[in-house]
């Protein structure tokens, strides 16, 4: 009996671990990100007055300090960044709107941008002196500016149209049902389906401009690339902005669509 | 009114169990139950903790309300009451409740602000 009481507490206390460690998923990658982001944020509170110190003083040991803490900054930074191309690799994998191939190309980027923070941490380690350390924490910022910086934009730009993307393709599915419908009812002859089928026609235009904001918005999120380019967030901002007035066409069209029912519900002549 | 007539000298006594045996057993048996209790309570307390910081990282945004028809559909057509019809009511409906909650900026995702000019 005692034996029997004590499996059953060890199984009930394991079974939660166990199922924990198996999953990784956008909300633990996301937690792991914030967590490095506190530390980073603890550090740098660190690196601040430890810079000062050396530069007023430029003793050994306000030095010895200012490398050492510069050191736990840059490499909880490193950190922090590999964590966040993680989350936003795993928020990428929650979207269905991103078609296998664009999510395989963006899964390759982020992890090979990942690695790079990883190793360029180990490496940090090596840096013997604080000019050592300046001259390897300048690497990671040329890599942030160049690379990292665009992907991660453009990463977060797929998400949103994936998100979009899905919504619309609802939309779609619900337009060829209810043409399908309609054809039927035509055949029945017993409603006039004039005027929903014209006004299936109007929501498929606002799906045409639809299109048209999203065409802008990826104009605009292609132009982030540019090396010449020096507010990419302004740019990025410009892109999300074209989403949204694509989503409010998606909206309307939906809007429409209920209309549409609407009609058909209703007897001839009495709309 | 009947009076019981009751013999309480004739009440036995109580004869006592070897609680020596027993003590233990329920001690076990009680002990027991209040660590599943307690763990219960640190799971229950755990995944409440876990909620709790997610809701604070992603604030839910509010659904903004759209005008909708709500006038009655007085004189129904024949297809009023239509299976597939209403089906197809059904989905526009979950579709407008996506549309009204989707996060078009996902905030909670904005780049780090990070310190990334090293200078001495």
């Amino acid at each position: 009996m005692t034996k029997k009481i004590f499996l059953f507490l060890f199984l009930i206390f394991i079974f939660p671990f166990y199922t924990f460690a198996q999953e990784f998923n956008f909300n633990r990658a996301f937690s792991d990100y914030l967590y490095n982001l506190n530390l980073y944020r603890q550090a740098y509170q660190e690196y601040i007055p430890a810079r000062e110190s050396y530069l007023r003083y430029k003793t050994l040991n306000s030095k010895t300090t200012a490398l050492e803490k510069t050191l736990k900054m840059v490499q909880l930074r490193d950190e922090t960044m590999r964590t966040y191309l993680i989350a936003i690799k795993m928020k990428m994998a929650e979207i269905s709107g991103i078609s296998p191939s664009e999510q395989g190309l963006f899964n390759l980027k982020l992890d090979n941008e990942a690695n790079w923070y990883l190793a360029h941490k180990e490496e940090l380690s090596s840096a013997g002196t604080l000019e050592d350390l300046i001259d390897l924490a300048h690497k990671a910022e040329e890599r942030y500016y160049q690379e990292t910086e665009v992907l991660m934009y453009q990463a977060l730009h797929k998400i949103l149209l994936g998100k979009e993307t899905t919504l619309k393709e609802k939309i779609i599915s619900q337009i060829e049902a209810i043409r399908e419908r309609l054809k039927e009812i035509k055949a029945n002859g017993d409603k006039d389906v004039f005027l929903p089928e014209r006004w299936l026609l109007e929501t498929e235009n606002r799906l045409l401009r639809f299109e048209e904001k999203i065409f802008s918005s990826k104009e605009a999120i292609n132009r982030i690339g540019e090396p010449t380019l020096k507010d990419k967030a302004q740019i990025y901002k410009e892109a999300q902005l074209n989403l949204e007035e694509a989503h409010q066409y998606l909206k309307e069209a939906n809007r429409y669509l209920k209309e549409v029912i609407r009609e058909v519900k209703t007897a001839d002549g009495n709309y | 009114m009947e009076i019981i007539d009751q013999d309480f000298e004739k009440i036995l006594p109580i004869e006592e169990e070897p609680k020596q045996k027993i003590l233990p057993k329920k001690i076990i048996f009680l002990g027991g139950l209040l660590l599943l209790f307690l763990l219960i309570l640190i799971l229950i307390s755990l995944n409440l903790k876990q909620k709790h910081s997610f809701s604070d990282v992603f604030p839910t945004p509010t659904p903004t309300p759209t005008p909708t028809l709500i006038e009655e559909i007085t004189n129904p057509s024949f297809y009023a009451t239509d299976s597939a019809i209403l089906k197809i009511e059904e989905e526009l409906k979950k579709i407008e409740q996506e549309l009204d909650s989707t996060d078009l900026k996902e905030s909670s995702l904005n780049l780090p602000v990070l310190d990334w000019e090293v200078k001495f």
